[in-house]
């Protein structure tokens, strides 16, 4: 029911044009669920929603707002989770709020991948049913036939704390090790969108295009740094790695270290991370 | 055929082992990889693909092709490190090994061989593992393969009963298992595969769909990262850099090393000056596909595509060969 009422809404958005494109998930000929972009009113019947709509499609927003120029609007289909990085993105002035028509989706948790029929692990303890944000709302009729997961994000974390610095240390260079540098997390995550990333410098000034495993540290570590406060924890990231590095446990541990300082948890609001806005301490050179 | 059990398989591992090095499917957190294995219960017999291709034994993520010592006063030292390592590849499967010998086409055939692909492809044994199904992604049989295919295998093993049906299939092979208890059987090797197959776009199609609207509305969703290319058995772009690693009184070392590329990254095709002619994933797409099914087959004379899915699988956003090219033929759905 909520993929009809979400079809009929974006014709109508398309067909008074109100909107330029349509930002939604459609299924591919295997029946895999995807990204889709529509254009006309009359290709509304592609657009689908189920709970395999993982993909945030946030990460969409900035690239399509220059390819339409200096005006025109789009609509993007969110999820709850999903407004979190789009009030990052407005926050760090990455895309212009008013260019944006959010059809916002109440969610009660999405799979983690066409193959699986459980919910994914952020799902099982979000709270987050209704989306932050929204220019429309499409509320659920009812929960979708999932079996909760079993993960249990608490006892990890807890388990995790009691490692020692070397065992920590083993635990991710272990994971590390399988990276391949293909470089989807980023890709995929919508707030790592440097100009030029600073792992792919064509003077390897920071760190060289290489696959060892120092390497591999630096990137990974390198970038949760970079989002720290402003991570919203899509797990995206970890959904699309190849080889299933647990990328999103790092991730949230600097979010929790984030809210122990500061109170801070990225994109519940529009502003930006006070990690850098905010100076304090020793920071005031005193 | 020839037949061999499973434990005298295992056994006659064990004394190879000490002379070549083993590479196999193995299972880490849930992954299937083929990666260098210490010990023979590491080998995982029953699996559909692993997650990354064999190329990366012959054509690895990084290397170092040449050590430099650089004084600046005329005596500078380059040595070539050339491989010397002699490995077995076991378990490969049949759209693996076909994807070496679209490799062989470009690093060894063309002029001038690429001597570290050389020198591995020359040290090494690939015993390929025949597969008893083809996988959800799997389309070999749309683009000249098939899950019994030997082509750039040494040796094919088949899973029957108890062990292994072996074929011997080039004097490296046959010199290898010379000494190995086999026993000559006569066995009924069931066949063919059936399963749906994929058009695949002829020269034709392809030269007029250089400005279809297709590569627009298929890379409208690309993220532009590698991952099809790097789990891909055949892509083969790499980048070479100087890295400077250390170094005392006036002199410096470096290592000139070579490591993958891909052409979906924004950066792949940027030249000095900062002109981009694939700027748009628009270009960078429509370069993936037609090298695959048409600069490759124009240059050397065979797809380089070897339909093994891995693309498909691994992509974050969905994108699909197979649907590009039943678009390419049959227009859109």
């Amino acid at each position: 029911m909520q993929t009809k009422l979400l079809q009929e809404h974006a014709q109508m958005l398309l067909d008074t044009a109100q909107v330029e494109c349509v930002i939604g998930y459609s299924l591919s000929p295997r029946g895999l669920t995807r990204p889709m972009f529509i254009y006309r009113g009359e290709d509304v019947e592609q657009l689908v929603w189920n709970q395999h709509s993982s993909h945030n499609l946030a990460k969409y927003l900035r690239e399509k707002i220059v390819d339409l120029g200096d005006t025109g609007k789009v609509a993007v289909v969110l999820k709850p989770c999903d407004t979190k990085s789009l009030n990052v993105l407005v926050a760090e002035h990455k895309i212009d709020r008013l260019r944006v028509h959010v059809i916002g989706m109440a969610c009660s948790g999405v799979v983690k991948d066409n193959n699986q029929e459980r919910l994914q692990d952020r799902c099982v303890e979000c709270e987050m049913k209704q989306p932050l944000v929204y220019d429309y709302l499409i509320a659920a009729e009812h929960t979708p036939e999932v079996s909760p997961g079993e993960f249990d994000q608490d006892s990890w974390q807890t388990e995790f704390e009691d490692y020692s610095s070397e065992q920590k240390a083993e635990f991710w260079l272990a994971h590390f090790d399988r990276c391949l540098r293909c470089y989807a997390c980023r890709q995929v995550c919508p707030v790592c969108d440097c100009p030029t990333c600073l792992f792919e410098r064509d003077d390897s000034l920071w760190v060289g295009p290489g696959s060892s495993i120092q390497e591999k540290r630096m990137f990974h570590l390198g970038r949760a740094y970079h989002l720290a406060g402003r991570c919203t924890g899509c797990n995206e990231c970890e959904r699309v790695c190849p080889v299933n590095i647990p990328i999103s446990k790092i991730n949230q541990k600097l979010a929790q270290v984030i809210e122990g300082e500061f109170g801070f948890r990225a994109g519940i609001e529009a502003v930006p991370s006070p990690l850098l806005t905010v100076v304090s301490g020793k920071e005031y050179g005193g | 055929m020839n037949y061999i059990r499973q434990e005298d398989l295992h056994n006659w591992l064990a004394d190879i082992g000490e002379e070549y090095r083993l590479t196999a499917p193995v299972e880490k957190d849930g992954v299937i990889l083929y990666e260098p294995i210490q010990s023979l219960d590491e080998i995982v017999w029953d699996f559909e693909k692993p997650v990354n291709s064999i190329k990366e034994i012959f054509f690895p993520q990084t290397e170092i092709l040449m050590e430099l010592q650089i004084s600046g006063n005329g005596s500078d030292e380059i040595k070539e490190v050339i491989p010397t390592e002699k490995n077995i590849l076991l378990n490969v499967r049949p759209c693996d090994a076909h994807g070496l010998n679209c490799l062989d086409a470009m690093f060894l055939d063309d002029s001038p061989p690429d001597v570290y692909y050389a020198a591995r492809r020359q040290n090494s044994v690939v015993m390929g593992l025949s597969c008893s199904h083809m996988g959800e992604s799997c389309f070999c049989t749309s683009v000249g393969g098939s899950p019994g295919d030997t082509v750039g295998m040494d040796v094919m093993l088949s899973k029957y009963e108890e062990g292994f049906l072996v074929e011997l299939l080039t004097p490296i092979g046959e010199a290898l298992f010379s000494d190995l208890p086999v026993t000559e059987q006569v066995i009924e090797v069931e066949s063919p595969f059936e399963k749906g197959l994929f058009p695949v776009p002829n020269e034709e199609i392809l030269k007029k769909s250089f400005d279809s609207e297709l590569w627009g509305m298929q890379a409208e969703r690309c993220i532009s990262c590698r991952i099809c290319a790097y789990v891909c058995p055949t892509c083969r772009c790499f980048d070479i850099r100087d890295e400077v690693v250390g170094g005392s009184n006036g002199t410096k070392q470096a290592n000139r090393i070579r490591c993958w590329d891909s052409c979906a990254s924004e950066a792949y095709r940027r030249i000095a000056g900062g002109h981009n002619p694939r700027a748009s994933k628009i270009e960078r797409l429509r370069n993936r596909v037609l090298c695959k099914l048409y600069y490759y087959p124009q240059q050397y004379g065979m797809l380089s595509c070897v339909g093994c899915g891995r693309c498909i699988d691994a992509c974050p956003v969905g994108m699909d060969i197979t649907e590009i090219m039943s678009v390419l033929v049959e227009g859109p759905a």
